[in-house]
């Protein structure tokens, strides 16, 4: 009985073919803790993203697996990959997380309403009352602050109760309060709610939120900590150089 | 990276500057292509009436008081054959004498010719001055015989030897075919058929009664055309008069010519409607795609181009895909009209071979079109591209400042009320005459399409909201995204719709008209016609007056009136005279009488209609001069002041009266007929039918047969015109695609996210797909408005005897609907598809 939320098993990515040939990803195989909340680090070109990426059901591996929700992701299709992502993984990206045209109350219920269900309600009203965004519902994101919409995308990320959350560099547009802001949310809804979730950052402020963060380099795993502080962690990346 | 997407951008444009030049492409054929075929056709009658006519030195017929090429002149008596061949300088006399001659088939059913007319004529035979030449057989001898020509035999399979039956103005007779001929180089005539016969019979059959249509002369060689001309002229009479084979050929050529240039302008006209719809599209594509440009723009500002060096790229860029798209189009013109004719031919229309003209007026107005439109829509775009700041390339968002919504109500609504004023002033005040009609009302009807695409940009929210609302109600979030994404652009949705709005204004406004049309003419029929059959000719060639004569005998018809017209001088302007039988006509029909009787015109004299009765200040007992096309003059009295000029005209004598003045063969234009009291429908159509019988080309309909025939002749009208503009609105259609597809490109990232959160392709496709949908109904709804109230004016422009009442197609209004909501589908079908296929991870990682 696995007791992953995610794992990845010798997961290989390849970019391109022959001189230009770029292994992204290299025999990489990790485990993300149900109930946990994970950080993965690494400098640019690492592959943090891209194994983010592949463990989402966004991009598929060239070898190796990914088991997200007790499924292989490698014998999904299209059309089940999708419904995978929109009943079993939430998403913050970095900016552009909300779609302009839909209010904030639409844009939390998103992956809801695309599914055709309400979700249920008594959560999501605890979501929005978490995230503080009670008087903002009505409103479009280009009526919210950077830090506000970031507080939709959390909002939206938790509202179907995923069996796992990926956020990539959900801070990297914020200014520092704003981005504690989130980053406390992020980890309240570990603390309180029990969700999963996984972090790709550069940023060791950010990653000591973190319970346990995954160092990539080069397209493999490197090191691992647990119970981070942003000092041990910012020690941990200066290493990278050498 | 970059290098992907540079390479992607670049594939996005060459895909956008394919479409950009199919449009401007499609626009320009389209024009040059009318052009080409109108003077290919004129240039071909023009050859063809000069070779025809080519060995005629000289013509004689008889005078006529007014009218040109086309005027119905009195046949020249036979006596003058011998008198003119005995002339000095004479060589040939040849008789010309055309008549209506139906060829039928092995059930003696007329052979149908799709309205090209049905001729009977006099040959000499091979060696004889006609153009007519025989291609196989021999010219046919004695009364049993008769020369078809090619066209005709190949298309209805008749052959040499097969025994045709044809009606002549003396009845059926049996031919035997012995000659197929050819007219010079061509088989046919435009799809006419062609029967010859020899000159006693041709006198016989088709009814010479003594007298030729005219005389056609050669000049023994080497006398002087010039002097034998006037030695002729010294000896005709002055109701004769003689021509030269030059003027013989140019007034042929310019009958037909004038039926070309018609045929020409019409085309033309829907041309340029399809022209002014790629306008819209193309200067939408300009504004959207420089839009998105803006930030590559503004880099090459920054590393140092100047404002002017921008515009030139802009332009120049726009220059070389519109010069490429306008040679392609002008020779896609050439294939257009190609096509068009070899249309034509295959349903019979049997043209002589034809070379297409290129004129430099075709030329001219395809680069005017293709450039001209293009530089216009790029200018204003590129004036804007230029005032960007170089710092631009460095901010994250960009997009031009857009006019105000204020500004572009004020002059979308000052547009529109001036277009509206030409159009109006152009369709009732007619200054200047046809042409201030076609100019103020053509410029009128732009200048509000123009308007209301301007003002429309201030109801694209309400509106696209509203009719959104149902399906952002049952498709869920696709139908919702599709609302709000149509809402999102209101310039641009405003200006896409506009394309399919101009589509939809002229079938709606010639839907009202013809709606109008239709109810006017039912509503004359049930008030003021009373007969119960209506008797006509397929070809619109009358029916000889024999067939009036015939049925009028019948014991189970109470009253049988032929009506006919001839055109006549009153005051010195030409009007048209209708004519009919008093006594029966008065039972058959009620125009309306205000004052007098219709049977007092059995004594003579004129009725007129209260509307010239009233301008010329007539009352019953003045007289009025009048000259008759032949020549002759008289005086008629006014008999009695009439209220519906529907059926008859303006003028109304009798047949006694118009027989007295003429001795051209008659026509009837229709017979109209009543049963007898106590005499069942039925046994009356029979009896009529039996009496037909020696009139296959008549066609008899029941008062209800009549009106659907009539009716089912005003929708084919509406199908044309709708056919018409079918290119206008597929470009449109195209439009809706082109613009939606950069809409897609523009969403690339957010399309990306609602992939990565869970949204299906499927559902993708549908909220383009919807969207779409939501575009082209906005576009419809405009246009039945703007159409409605064109039509309006359209119909209200016609005078009452035609249209006394605006009517609405209610029922048609749903069904531009569903065609618009067919359109969106359309539209969306592939950049639904571009959006369903981008890739997720390069969508989100777009910047």
């Amino acid at each position: 009985m696995p007791s992953w939320a995610a794992e990845a098993r010798q997961a290989v990515k390849v970019y391109g073919k022959g001189d230009s040939e770029v292994r992204a990803l290299d025999g990489v195989s990790v485990g993300f803790d149900r109930g946990r909340f994970s950080a993965i680090m690494g400098p640019s070109g690492s592959g943090k993203s891209t194994l983010m990426h592949c463990m989402a059901g966004l991009d598929s591996l060239t070898s190796g697996s990914v088991m997200l929700a007790d499924r292989e992701l490698g014998s999904l299709n299209d059309r089940q990959l999708t419904e995978l992502r929109r009943t079993q993984v939430g998403f913050i990206f970095q900016a552009y997380n909300l779609i302009p045209t839909l209010t904030a109350r639409e844009n939390i219920t998103l992956p809801l309403s695309l599914g055709g269900t309400d979700g249920d309600r008594e959560w999501i009203d605890l979501v929005i009352d978490t995230v503080g965004l009670r008087n903002r519902l009505t409103h479009r994101p280009s009526e919210l602050s950077g830090g506000q919409q970031q507080r939709v995308a959390v909002a939206r990320a938790l509202a179907s109760r995923p069996a796992i959350i990926f956020a990539d560099e959900p801070t990297g547009n914020l200014d520092s309060r704003s981005g504690v802001e989130v980053l406390s949310f992020l980890r309240r809804a570990v603390d309180e709610f029990g969700q999963t979730i996984v972090m790709v950052t550069h940023d060791p402020g950010a990653a000591s939120y973190a319970d346990r963060v995954v160092f990539l380099g080069d397209g493999r795993i490197v090191d691992e900590m647990s119970s981070p502080t942003a000092e041990r962690v910012l020690d941990r990346m200066k290493r990278f150089g050498d | 990276m970059i290098g992907t997407l540079t390479r992607k951008s670049l594939r996005a444009r060459w895909g956008r500057s394919l479409f950009i030049a199919l449009s401007i492409g499609m626009g320009v054929a389209f024009v040059s292509g009318s052009f080409v075929l109108a003077d290919s056709l004129r240039a071909t009658f023009d050859t063809l009436f000069s070779r025809l006519n080519a060995n005629i030195d000289l013509e004689v017929r008889s005078a006529a008081a007014f009218g040109g090429s086309d005027a119905e002149r009195d046949p020249v008596p036979a006596e003058w054959l011998d008198r003119l061949a005995g002339i000095d300088g004479v060589d040939q006399v040849s008789p010309v004498l055309t008549r209506t001659a139906t060829l039928l088939d092995e059930r003696g059913q007329p052979i149908t010719t799709g309205g090209a007319p049905a001729i009977g004529t006099l040959w000499q035979g091979e060696g004889d001055i006609s153009g007519i030449v025989l291609r196989s057989g021999r010219p046919p001898e004695g009364p049993g015989e008769v020369a078809i020509d090619r066209s005709t035999s190949r298309r209805f399979d008749i052959e040499l030897g097969r025994r045709l039956d044809i009606a002549t103005p003396v009845g059926v007779r049996a031919f035997s075919v012995v000659g197929i001929v050819g007219l010079g180089d061509a088989d046919g005539f435009a799809g006419a058929t062609l029967a010859l016969f020899d000159q006693p019979t041709a006198e016989t059959v088709l009814d010479s009664q003594g007298a030729y249509d005219a005389i056609d002369m050669t000049v023994v060689d080497g006398a002087d055309v010039e002097e034998v001309r006037r030695r002729i002229e010294a000896a005709l009479d002055s109701r004769l008069e003689v021509i030269t084979g030059e003027q013989v050929a140019e007034e042929a050529a310019e009958q037909i010519g004038d039926f070309v240039s018609a045929f020409g302008t019409g085309l033309s006209i829907f041309a340029f409607i399809t022209a002014f719809v790629v306008a819209f599209i193309i200067n939408n594509i300009f504004a959207i795609t420089i839009g998105q440009r803006l930030r590559e723009l503004a880099l090459l500002r920054a590393i140092g181009a100047n404002a002017r060096q921008v515009r030139r790229m802009i332009v120049t860029e726009a220059l070389v895909l519109s010069v490429t798209a306008t040679l392609l189009g002008i020779a896609g013109g050439l294939g257009v009209a190609r096509a068009l004719i070899a249309l034509f031919d295959a349903a019979g229309a049997g043209f002589p071979p034809t070379g297409l003209v290129l004129a430099g007026r075709t030329v001219i107005a395809g680069v005017f079109v293709g450039v001209g439109i293009t530089l216009a829509s790029v200018v204003v775009p590129a004036q804007r591209a230029g005032r960007i700041p170089p710092v631009a390339a460095m901010q994250p968002e960009l997009g031009f400042g857009a006019i105000s919504a204020g500004r572009r109500l004020v002059g979308g609504g000052v547009l529109t009320a001036i277009g509206a004023v030409a159009f109006v002033l152009g369709l009732f005040a007619r200054p200047g005459g046809t042409l201030g009609l076609v100019v103020l009302g053509g410029a009128g009807a732009l200048a509000v399409f123009l308007g209301v695409a301007g003002l429309s940009s201030a109801v694209v929210r309400p509106v696209s909201h509203a009719l959104g609302w149902p399906f952002a109600r049952l498709f869920g979030v696709p139908g919702q995204l599709a609302r709000e994404n149509a809402a999102r652009q209101p310039r641009r949705t405003a200006r896409t719709a506009s394309a399919l709005m101009i589509g939809v204004a002229l079938v709606c406004a010639a839907a009202v008209f013809t709606e109008s049309l239709r109810s006017t003419f039912l509503r004359i029929l049930d008030r003021s016609v009373t007969a119960d059959f209506v008797i006509t000719d397929a070809g619109f060639q009358g029916l000889p007056p024999d067939l009036a004569q015939n049925i009028s005998g019948l014991p189970e018809l109470s009253a049988v009136s032929p009506v006919r017209g001839i055109a006549a001088q009153v005051n010195g302007d030409v009007k048209q005279f209708g004519a009919v039988d008093p006594r029966p006509f008065d039972l058959l029909a009620d125009i309306d009488m205000q004052a007098g009787a219709l049977t007092d015109l059995a004594a003579g004299g004129v009725l007129v209609h209260r509307d010239p009765a009233r301008d010329l200040d007539l009352v019953i007992g003045d007289r009025i001069d009048v000259t008759y096309q032949n020549g002759v003059t008289g005086s008629l009295q006014v008999a009695g002041i009439f209220g519906d000029a529907a059926l008859v005209g303006n003028w109304l004598i009798s047949i006694d009266t118009l027989e007295a003045v003429t001795t051209q063969p008659q026509r009837d234009f229709f017979v109209i007929a009543r049963v007898a009291d106590g005499v069942d429908a039925a046994a009356a159509r029979l009896a009529l039918d039996t009496a037909l019988d020696a009139f296959p080309q008549a066609e008899l309909r029941s008062n209800a047969e009549f009106r659907q025939q009539q009716e089912d002749q005003i929708n084919q009208f509406l199908t044309l015109i709708t056919a018409l503009l079918a290119t206008a609105i597929q470009i449109a259609v195209i439009g809706i695609a082109i613009t939606l597809a950069l809409s897609v490109f523009e969403r690339t990232r957010e399309i990306g996210l609602l992939r990565a959160v869970g949204m299906t392709r499927r559902q993708l496709r549908r909220a383009v797909r919807w969207e779409a949908v939501i575009v082209s109904l906005f576009g419809a709804v405009v246009g039945v408005v703007v159409g409605s109230a064109l039509g309006t004016a359209l119909a209200g422009a016609v005078p009452d005897t035609v249209i006394d009442g605006v009517t609405f197609p209610t029922g048609q209004i749903p069904v531009v609907l569903m065609f618009a909501v067919l359109a969106g589908v359309t539209a969306a079908w592939y950049p639904a598809r571009k959006a369903s296929k981008m890739d997720i991870l390069d969508a989100i990682a777009t910047n």
